[in-house]
């Protein structure tokens, strides 16, 4: 009998400096846990994230990119987040046209005092891919 | 807008026209110079000449078989630093005038002064394709145009569905060479100075000797009409293929496998203005660890990396500006159709954000405006799952 | 009469394998991965599911060296100066472990000259070259062509000639045999490269990393008499290259007429390493008031503007380092034969300083040196 090679996605969580990194410190206050193969990573605001990095993980390897900051009308620099909304469109645009799964990319407000929403939406996210699979991407030596 | 619409005097065909219409231009002052395209000295090319001397424009051609340059990317250039002093005509392409006027929302040109002169674009061949045989390819331009036969083109050119006034934007002239025999062409102005250039050489309605232009217009709109909506199909039609040619790691790494990372399709680009590309510059240059590392990760890395990650992130830049020009595709040495690929994905984005690039100065940037409540669907929706787990846990 | 190509090439020190010269590469390199002796191997490598496109790879499964594996080492293909490459691998550090490199010689002397230039490092750098027969231009490359040309190629090669349809600035190459390499294949002229195959190993490392390959030890050099009509043949060609370059200033405006101002003549050379070029910087970009006096001087100027003087300019930069590879004649969209030219005004230039770039680490680039009594003639 073969053993099965779970596949443990690699998540990058992006979050933005105020809310998004608020609601994972709200998260820890709670004793909450998300899984462990969610790379939280900090961004000033989800506006100033680039398209490109969003792109360049999928490329290297994660299977999926989620991305959280403020809820509307609260974004600390008043409009980051919209401009992230629009920005995301561009990037989910382009990789539905190139059948590159769109889905593997997930945009979600998550308010400071939000701790569950955050882990619901890592453990959630987590799962997801799962169904999704492994990205076809991250074997690709020739990208 | 068809109003004060004008009779272009042709007797020769219209391309002897519009340059006796322009020396005329010149030597009463309308204009102090005119940025046309111009044959090399070798007769084996075309370029961008800002032009005072009226002399220059013997060598002039309005409606050139190929575009080595892009004009917008011409008028970028001249008017990068500042307003012209003096007013200045520029006979353009409509996908010209479109990347002109994405460059003017990007700060990176100033159409102060300049007034946009755009035509009928049957399209271009190739550069390849006719720096092979000038002679000869500009003969097959010549009867390709004759026939409204796109098939020698380029590929974008081929889909092109913005070849006109109606699609196009209202620039100060709009030249309609459509629907009319014999070289005869309308002259429609786009705006107030369109209007003015009109009256100021003696061209109006009520000027119009030959009393043919209300017909004249009606040919010309409802062939342009009738042409739109064939390529507009057309364009539709080679979209939905082109995806299932390239959709997937698998088809997309194909398309993009042969690629050498000169970047040329970058360079040519009208609306690629960054001085140092992201994609060239010391972010992507990284201690030999990191390659090492990526290669051990996947068994190889493609040297020098990052090209699948160049040609999304260049979309992700420029797509929502992208003016389905094919000067990308054109300059490249590898016979990628990078054109027809970010063409696709062009429409594509500027579908979803509600955008047409180069239609209007007034049209703000997509990245730069947005509204309090527009696509939510890019919102991924949380309380559904919520409730759907409190329902399921009670 | 250019000095002998063949002299200081080779090590008397030399490997004749039983197996042709594809199989011994591959099998060096899948060992020296296998083995963990170096960490990656830079070599051409087929890219995509459809194998059609080929890329420089740093490979480190040693499956890539299998016969059916994806490397493609000696393919007659240049689809990026290797010695660009090198130096981006180590721009921003040197290697921490060893990495092998299969590259032509014009490569390793671009690759040399950049270390002149503080572009990279030589640190844990294996090269791995041959002597040249030279690559297809990379057109070739495009519909599936190359596998057809292959046999033919292997044929010349091993009569110690280049295929007509070799990239014009390969068949005027005088830098054949490469210098500064830790290997080098002999493959001009070698007679049944399918079935054998001669490794010179000029230096230590490259005698322990070639232990675990059989073979027969060649303790003499070999027999320079095909190189030596190689290098007449190439010269003569060279000669005749060069003298059909359009010249005086008609002739520069003819030629760089068709320019179409991409820069990828620069983007792909490998001497051109500036981060910003001069002629992409805001100095190089016009005023309102400069278009103007132009217009009221000359009637008519041309835009953009500078055609020639980004050709002229980029000339008095690079080439007196130019290796002629070539990657700018078949980079360009306008079929300017750029890198002729470039060559013909390098020739030129390198002789005025009697300098032949990537020759020795140790050879000074003449315009980063003067000697205090010289030139006399060029000031008065």
């Amino acid at each position: 009998m073969s053993e099965e090679k779970t596949f443990v996605p690699s998540i990058v969580y992006f979050m933005c400096s105020w809310c998004g990194s608020g609601g994972a410190e709200t998260a820890a206050a709670h004793h909450l846990h998300y899984p462990e193969n969610v790379l939280p990573s900090r961004v000033n605001c989800t506006g100033a994230l680039p398209a490109v990095h969003i792109l360049r993980p999928l490329i290297e390897g994660a299977d999926g990119v989620v991305i959280s900051g403020c809820h509307p009308g609260d974004c600390h620099y008043d409009d980051g987040n919209f401009r992230a909304r629009r920005r995301i469109a561009l990037v989910k645009s382009l990789l539905d046209t190139l059948g590159l799964e769109p889905e593997r990319v997930w945009f979600r407000y998550v308010a400071h005092g939000e701790g569950r929403r955050f882990v619901d939406t890592a453990a959630a996210f987590n799962e997801h891919i799962k169904t999704l699979g492994p990205n076809p991407l991250k074997t690709r030596s020739d990208t | 807008m068809n109003a004060n619409a004008a009779v272009l005097p042709t007797k020769e065909g219209f391309e002897p026209a519009v340059i006796q219409w322009l020396k005329e231009a010149l030597n009463r002052n309308v204009f102090e110079a005119v940025l046309i395209p111009v044959e090399t000295p070798a007769e084996d090319s075309f370029a961008y000449l800002l032009i005072k001397d009226p002399k220059f424009l013997d060598l002039a051609s309005p409606l050139p078989p190929i575009m080595p340059v892009q004009g917008g990317k011409a008028i970028g250039r001249l008017t990068m630093r500042g307003d012209l002093n003096k007013r200045v005509a520029a006979i353009i392409r409509p996908c010209e005038a479109r990347a002109a006027i994405e460059l003017t929302k990007l700060k990176q040109a100033h159409l102060t002064n300049l007034t946009l002169i755009t035509l009928d674009c049957p399209g271009v061949l190739p550069l390849s394709d006719y720096l092979d045989d000038p002679a000869a390819g500009a003969a097959r331009f010549r009867e390709a145009v004759e026939q409204d036969n796109r098939s020698p083109m380029r590929p974008t050119c081929q889909i092109c569905h913005r070849f006109s006034l109606a699609e196009a934007p209202a620039t100060d002239l709009h030249i309609g060479t459509l629907g009319n025999d014999d070289g005869a062409a309308v002259i429609v102005p786009g705006s107030l100075e369109g209007e003015r250039i009109l009256a100021q050489m003696g061209l109006t309605e009520d000027g119009d000797e030959s009393g043919n232009l209300p017909e004249m217009l009606e040919r010309w709109s409802t062939r342009a009409e009738q042409l739109t909506a064939t390529q507009t199909e057309r364009r539709s039609e080679a979209h939905a293929q082109l995806q299932e040619q390239v959709a997937g790691a698998d088809r997309l790494l194909d398309i993009f496998g042969s690629c050498i990372n000169c970047h040329n399709c970058q360079r040519v680009c009208p609306v690629c203005y960054c001085r140092q590309c992201y994609f060239e510059s010391t972010a992507l240059k990284l201690p030999p660890e990191n390659y090492l590392a990526r290669a051990a990760s996947k068994g190889a890395l493609r040297f020098a990396p990052d090209t699948l990650l160049f040609h999304l992130g260049r979309a992700s830049h420029m797509a929502l500006s992208c003016v389905s020009c094919g000067a990308c595709e054109d300059a490249c040495p590898m016979d990628i159709p990078v054109g027809q690929v970010f063409s696709l994905l062009a429409d594509g984005a500027q579908e979803a954000l509600g955008y047409v690039a180069g239609r209007s100065v007034e049209d703000a940037l997509p990245l730069v405006a947005y509204e309090m409540d527009e696509l939510h669907d890019v919102e991924q929706a949380y309380v559904e799952i919520y409730r759907e787990q409190e329902v399921q846990d009670a | 009469m250019p000095e002998a190509a063949t002299s200081s090439a080779f090590a008397t020190q030399g490997l004749r394998t039983n197996q042709g010269a594809e199989e011994t590469v591959r099998q060096l390199l899948r060992s020296l991965l296998q083995s963990g002796q170096v960490e990656a191997v830079l070599a051409l490598g087929k890219t995509g599911t459809d194998g059609k496109g080929v890329a420089y790879s740093l490979f480190t499964d040693p499956d890539a060296f299998a016969v059916d594996g994806e490397a493609v080492p000696l393919l007659p293909y240049m689809p990026a100066n290797g010695g660009g490459l090198l130096s981006r691998l180590t721009l921003e550090g040197s290697l921490p472990g060893p990495v092998a490199a299969v590259i032509r010689p014009c490569e390793l002397q671009a690759f040399i000259e950049l270390m002149k230039l503080n572009q990279g490092s030589l640190d844990n750098v294996f090269l791995i070259s041959s002597t040249c027969g030279g690559v297809y231009p990379l057109e070739t490359g495009l519909e599936g062509h190359l596998e057809e040309k292959l046999p033919a190629y292997w044929r010349s090669i091993e009569q110690g000639e280049l295929d007509e349809a070799a990239r014009p600035t390969c068949r005027a190459c005088e830098s054949f045999a490469p210098e500064g390499a830790d290997i080098t294949i002999a493959l001009l002229g070698e007679e049944g490269l399918d079935e054998q195959c001669s490794l010179y190993l000029n230096t230590e490392r490259a005698a322990a990393f070639a232990q675990r390959l059989e073979g027969t030890i060649l303790d003499a050099e070999p027999d320079g008499t095909v190189l030596e009509r190689s290098s007449v043949e190439r010269s003569a060609f060279r000669e005749a290259l060069f003298a059909g370059v359009e010249t005086g200033l008609k002739g520069l405006v003819e030629t760089f007429g068709r320019c179409i101002g991409c820069h990828g003549c620069k983007t792909v050379c490998p001497i051109c390493y500036c981060q910003v070029c001069h002629f992409d910087s805001h100095e190089c970009e016009r005023e309102i008031a400069y278009y103007e006096g132009e217009l009221q001087r000359k009637g008519g100027l041309r835009v953009p503007p500078d055609t020639v003087f980004f050709q002229l300019g980029r000339m008095a930069h690079m080439a007196i380092s130019c290796v002629g590879c070539g990657m700018c004649t078949d980079v360009c969209p306008a079929d300017i034969p750029v890198s002729t030219i470039f060559s013909k005004v390098a020739a030129s230039a390198q002789a005025t300083f009697d300098y032949v770039p990537g020759r020795a680490l140790a050879e000074e680039i003449p315009l980063r040196t003067f000697r205090e009594d010289e030139f006399a003639q060029v000031a008065t």
